[in-house]
Parts: C-alpha cells; sequence; structure tokens
C-alpha cells in the first residue's frame, strides 16, 4: 500500500478542519478508515472490472471554483427546483428553488450544517476507500427533505458540472429523507470538460413508509473523467426506491447501488443503461439486501459496448432468513458490437429464507442481423435500423423514470449516442 | 417497357452456388409466377432482388428501370420501388408495428424527395390498409410479428406492400400457411397492386394462389435455373403431373 498516495489526502482533511459545524470528528474517522482500507486494487473482487489505476497514481486535489461559468443546458424537462454545483460548489446564481421551500426543507447542504451541527451524525459513512473520502472531504450538496404526505410532481434536477479542474475531484454529498406518504424525483445530472478530474458522488436517502422515491442519474461526464457514484438506500413498509440511471460519459465510470429493504412490502428498482465507446469502461454494481419479508426488488440493465468498450454489472441480491415471500429479479443484458468490445456480468444470489421467488439472467449478444436486414428491406437506411434495434433493447430498462420528458431525453441520448457510432463507422 | 432484366445471374451463399444463371425479364403490368422444387433457388433470387448481403453475385446483371440495381443498398432498392415479401417475416421485439411502418413510409418518401406524411395522415392511410386485408388494428400497435400467427405475420406482410406501394412487388410464399379465407383476401390485396405501372412476381407452391391472381407468365425453376416458362396453364399442369414430368 505504499504506493498508494494517501499523505496528500491528509493535508486536505486538515484544510477543511472547521469548516462545516459537526463534521470534524467524522472527517478524521472516515480519513482514517481510508487510510487503512487503500484503494481498491485490481485485485480486488468487487471492482476487478473497472480500471482506477488513476486513483492510485495521483492525488486529485480539491476541485477549486471555476473561473469562468459554463453555460448550462436546459434541464431535462419540466422541474420543481433545480440546484447546481459547479466543481462541486454550490451556484446559487444558476440554481432555482421555486417555491418548494415553502413545504419541503431544500437547501445546500453546506448551508445546512450551520445552522444544524447535530444534522452531520446523520451522515453515512462509507464502506470502501472511495465512500470513505467523500465523508471526508465533503463539501456541499443537496439536502431533501419532504415532510409526511407532501407530494413533489416535477423532478428536482441536481446539475454537476466539471469545469478547468484537471487533476482535481469533488466529493459531493446528497442527503435526501422522505417521510412517510411522501414522493419526490430526483434526477441528477453529470456533466464536465475535457479534463481528467474526478467526480466521487455519493447520494442518501432514507424512504419512509409508504414514500416513493425516484432517483434519476444521468451521466455524460467529460471524455476524461472518472466519475464514481454511490447510493445507500433505506427503504421502510411499502415505501420504494426507483433508480434508473443512463450512464455515457466519462472514461471510467462506476455506479454503485446499496439498498436495504426495512420493511414489509418495500420494493426497490435499479435500472440502468449503460454505453461504452471505445476506451469507455462502464460499470454498475449492486447491493439489494431483503431483511424482512414480503419485500421485492427488481432490476433491469441494458448495456451496450462498441470496439474496445466495456461494460459490467454485477448484481449482488441477499435474502435474510426471515426474509420470506421475498421476490427479486433481475434482467441483464448486453449488446456487444464487435470482439473487441467487452460485457460482463455476474448475478450473485445470497438466499437464505426458503419461501422466496428470485430470478436472475444474463445475455450478451449482438444486434440481429435478421433483423437489420429485414428493416432495410423496407426501406429503413442501416443506421436508422441499428438506431431503432438499440432503442426497443435499452427500452425496458427507461421504463420506471416516472417523468415522461426525462425519459424521452434519455432516450434521445440513446439515439445520439447511435449516430455518433454510425458516423464513426462510415468515416 | 421492362421493368426487371436479370440475365445470367449467378449466386453463392456460403461459397455454394444457388442460382446457376437464371435469366427473367419483367414488364410494367405484367405478373410472373415462379415455382419449382423445394431448395430450387427461388428464396435466394428473391433475396438476391432485394439485396440481402450475405448472398453474393458472382455472375450477371440486374437492372431494374434500366438502373444497375446490385450497385444500391437494400434500403435504396426499396426507395427505387421494389417490396419483397418475406417467406419467413423477421419478429422485432421492442419496435411497434406502427413505429415500423412509419419510419419505413417517410424513408421511402425521402428517398424520393418527397416530404414526410404527417401523423394523422399516415394512421389514416394505415388504418384504411389494415381493413382492406381485415387486418386487426390492435395488431398495429403490437411488436413487428411477434408473437403473430404465421398467417397474421404473412397478412403483416401485405400491409407493409399496400403501405409502401411498390413498383416491384417479389412476393415470396405469401400464401403459404394461410386460411382459405386469408388467402382470398391476400389475393385481393396483391389484385389491388397490379396495375400498368406495377408488376409482381410471385413464388408460391400452389396454383391455388394462381386461380385468383392470374399471372401472364409461369416459369418453372429448378435447381438454380429457370427450366421452362409458359402462360398459366402451366401451372395447372405441373399440379397435375409434378416437376419431373413437365420439366
Ligand atoms: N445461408 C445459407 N447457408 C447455406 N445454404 C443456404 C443458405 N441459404 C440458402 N441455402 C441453401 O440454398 C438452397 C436454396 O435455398 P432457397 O431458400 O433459395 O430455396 P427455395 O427454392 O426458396 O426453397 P423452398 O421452396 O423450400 O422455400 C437450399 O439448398 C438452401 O439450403
Ligand atoms: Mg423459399
Amino acid at each position: 500500500m505504499q504506493d498508494q498516495p494517501m499523505t496528500g489526502y491528509e493535508s486536505q482533511v486538515q484544510a477543511l478542519i472547521g469548516t462545516l459545524p459537526g463534521t470534524d470528528d467524522l472527517r478524521a474517522q472516515a480519513l482514517e478508515a481510508f487510510e487503512a482500507e487503500g484503494f481498491p486494487t485490481a485485485k480486488t473482487e468487487d471492482w476487478r472490472y473497472s480500471d482506477i489505476r488513476a486513483l492510485r497514481k495521483q492525488v486529485y486535489g480539491l476541485a477549486a471554483p471555476a473561473e469562468t461559468l459554463p453555460v448550462l443546458p436546459e434541464p431535462l424537462g419540466a422541474v420543481s427546483a433545480r440546484f447546481v454545483f459547479v466543481n462541486g460548489h454550490y451556484d446559487e446564481d444558476q440554481s432555482d428553488l421555486g417555491d418548494l421551500w415553502q413545504t419541503v426543507q431544500i437547501r445546500p447542504l453546506a448551508n445546512h450544517f450551520m445552522a444544524n451541527a447535530e444534522r452531520a451524525n446523520e451522515l453515512v459513512r462509507g464502506d470502501d476507500a472511495i465512500s470513505y473520502l467523500n465523508t471526508a472531504l465533503l463539501r456541499d450538496g443537496l439536502v431533501l427533505s419532504v415532510p409526511a404526505g407532501v407530494v413533489i410532481d416535477a423532478p428536482i434536477e441536481v446539475l454537476h458540472m466539471m469545469t478547468g479542474a484537471e487533476g482535481a475531484a469533488t466529493h459531493i454529498r446528497h442527503v435526501v429523507e422522505l417521510g412517510e406518504g411522501a414522493k419526490a424525483t430526483v434526477v441528477e445530472r453529470f456533466l464536465g470538460d475535457e479534463t481528467g478530474y474526478w467526480t466521487n458522488a455519493l447520494f442518501q436517502a432514507r424512504v419512509a413508509e409508504g414514500a416513493s422515491l425516484s432517483h434519476i442519474r444521468v451521466q455524460e461526464e467529460g471524455a476524461n473523467a472518472l466519475h464514481t457514484a454511490k447510493a445507500y438506500v433505506n427503504i421502510d413498509a411499502e415505501g420504494s426506491y426507483t433508480s434508473v440511471g443512463l450512464s455515457v460519459g466519462g472514461k471510467t465510470a462506476r455506479f454503485e447501488a446499496h439498498v436495504r429493504l426495512l420493511g414489509e412490502e418495500a420494493c426497490a428498482v435499479v435500472d440502468g443503461v449503460a454505453l461504452a465507446a471505445s476506451g469507455q469502461s462502464h460499470d454498475t454494481f449492486s447491493h439489494v439486501s431483503h431483511t424482512v419479508p414480503a419485500a421485492t426488488s427488481d432490476q433491469i440493465f441494458r448495456t451496450i459496448a462498441d470496439s474496445r468498450g466495456k461494460t459490467s454489472f454485477a448484481g449482488k441480491v441477499t435474502v435474510a432468513k426471515d426474509a420470506q415471500k421475498t421476490e427479486a429479479d433481475q434482467s441483464f443484458k448486453a449488446l456487444v458490437f464487435d470482439k473487441t468490445a467487452e460485457a460482463n456480468a455476474k448475478p450473485e444470489l445470497e438466499i437464505f429464507a426458503d419461501d422466496v421467488k428470485c430470478s436472475h439472467g444474463a445475455t450478451v449478444g449482438e444486434l440481429d442481423a435478421k433483423a437489420i436486414y429485414y428493416l432495410t428491406s423496407r426501406g429503413i437506411d442501416p443506421a436508422t435500423a441499428r438506431q431503432m434495434l438499440v432503442a426497443a433493447f435499452t427500452a425496458a430498462a427507461l421504463e420506471r423514470v416516472p417523468a415522461e420528458d426525462v425519459k424521452a431525453a434519455m432516450a434521445d441520448r440513446i439515439d445520439a449516442w447511435m449516430t455518433a457510432r454510425s458516423v464513426k463507422a462510415v468515416a | 417497357m421492362s421493368m426487371l432484366k436479370i440475365k445470367d445471374l449467378h449466386v453463392s451463399v456460403a461459397d455454394k452456388e444457388i442460382v446457376k444463371g437464371l435469366d427473367l425479364e419483367i414488364k410494367a403490368g405484367e405478373v410472373h409466377a415462379i415455382m419449382g422444387l423445394n431448395g430450387a433457388g427461388k428464396s435466394t433470387l428473391a433475396n438476391t432482388i432485394a439485396g440481402r448481403d450475405d448472398y453474393t453475385v458472382t455472375k450477371g446483371t440486374i437492372e431494374f428501370e434500366g438502373k444497375d440495381l446490385l450497385a444500391l443498398e437494400p434500403h435504396e432498392r426499396v426507395g427505387e420501388g421494389i417490396f419483397l415479401g418475406f417467406q419467413y417475416p423477421v419478429e422485432i421485439p421492442g419496435v411497434s408495428n406502427l413505429n415500423f411502418l412509419r419510419t419505413a413510409l417517410n424513408s421511402v418518401r425521402r428517398y424520393r424527395g418527397l416530404e414526410d406524411m404527417s401523423a394523422a395522415e399516415f394512421m389514416k392511410l394505415v388504418r384504411a390498409k389494415a381493413a382492406e386485408l381485415k387486418m386487426d388494428p390492435d395488431m398495429l400497435k403490437r411488436f413487428v410479428n411477434v408473437g403473430f400467427s404465421g398467417g397474421e405475420k404473412k397478412r403483416n406482410e401485405m400491409v407493409q406492400m399496400s403501405v409502401l406501394d411498390p413498383k416491384l412487388a417479389v412476393l415470396d410464399e405469401t400464401d403459404s400457411g394461410l386460411d382459405i379465407d386469408a388467402l382470398r383476401t391476400v389475393a385481393e390485396g396483391i389484385n389491388a397492386q397490379r396495375r400498368d405501372d406495377t408488376a409482381i412476381l410471385l413464388i408460391t407452391h400452389y396454383q391455388r394462389l394462381l386461380s385468383y391472381v392470374q399471372p401472364d407468365v409461369v416459369h418453372v425453376m429448378i435447381d438454380g435455373r429457370i427450366v421452362k416458362s409458359g402462360g398459366k396453364e402451366l401451372a395447372l399442369e405441373l399440379e397435375e403431373k409434378g416437376y419431373a414430368d413437365v420439366a
């Protein structure tokens, strides 16, 4: 572990001591845990498909505020509020809290802790070096608490933008809480320029009885970025959490969902689409844990790897001894466009109860040449034919995005990715 | 005027010669039928006209309205006015019949320099065509051919043909697997496509279709060649005596 650049992070933590009430001890503990654990290596089983050599080669500094403000894209659809973080710093001017503040608690994490230091106790510490580092170095994020019974219809968009942050990182932390019967959708977007930065995002949520949280992620980081994101979610009885991701950006990207079903009839959905072009790797790791009876989980993943692209999915489901009547399904399908494209799948079921319905399926294949011929024999050009088949292939994994405009925007991005492939094929 | 002109066509599939020197000329306004033993190369010929890329033309030419058809991609051939009704239509999960038809029609229109058809106009057209071919309109919303019965798939091919309105329709055993009523409906669809400015090439095993759609010329294909051509009475003769005695 000597070769690991640890000391650099120590001084970064030092610099943050005293900046955010209630977090000093937590930072110190997390740093200690981080140093004890060390970054994953090529041998770390859960990380074997991710190329994170960059983490071991350099110390990523804390990203400074942007010198020039980038032009922000429009929201993906109708929003009830928009949070903008540029280089991990809350951008008040470009954010818009709408009138949500009247019914729910919604504010930047830094402001929140200034007023409520004790709330820092609720921060999840993490479970590996990368999440510990997030805890040790967090500066800001979104705090959203939706009181019981409050329903927010339009999504809250959280836009992360990285610019001019070569060799720098942002460790952003979002804390979401839904009271009983509350309902909300958070759309996280990740964007950035071509610099070699690191986004290390952590989303923690608590979904109370009968509440329903949708968590949409649209990852379009810059081409040289490292993206690591985690969601830690606890769901009470009859509550539901729906995560739908689209991963297209970055050089190396990984998303982890750690979801615990803590009450009967709680429901977890972890769906996603990942599209890997040459040199990219997109990695998804999910761990859904059924601890009580009669909860359900369902995961639909569709990935596509172009030449020299790589996608991986590892889905772990654990069903505790008492968790009878559990229903857990997992469907993973990958397309590879040629022999140099790679798709990995690793389902892992640990079932200790006996009366459960669990299923999983994983397939890897190519686009159906017969179907392409059939479409072209009706006048459709080959690029459009492929695009149609890819849209059909990915549709099931986007189906559970609750906002139609966001879903359409995600589908558009898949189309655009396919268009870029065929332009390249022609050139 | 000659619409399709095939000269000395040789086609190989997986390095095996299947079509072995075939000549065929079809004029506008004509209906031709090709009959022949299983494995004679009828579908290979049909797919070569449509441009399937794993079928290699090793010799010969195909001209369509004077243009070199072999130089065109499959989708361009459709733009020029060719349609192939498949012997085995393909299932495409996740793509709705409507989306498929609309994308196809607008692709062909763009190829011909026309504007896209509006959604309302398109729906009207498709509903009318489905009704003519007695296809349940609910099937338009389903995924292309997925879970369709054999006969429903063939009817779906006919709907596609009539929406795209080709100059030359090559129908590969569109009559196989149809019940008697469906056969009559499909035959009516083919007859509706029969005009002075269109041509039809029917590939069939059965005289029954030809009693509804009377061909101008009947060809007998054996082992990659057309060995005999004649009038519609040739089909009756084949049905009576079999291929061995006729050809
Ligand atoms: N992809 C392929 N690979 C190898 N052989 C093929 C391939 N496609 C067709 N063939 C062979 O070519 C020959 C002609 O096939 P084709 O489908 O054209 O016959 P057909 O006349 O349409 O027969 P049928 O009346 O049974 O439909 C057959 O022997 C078939 O096995
Ligand atoms: Mg055939």
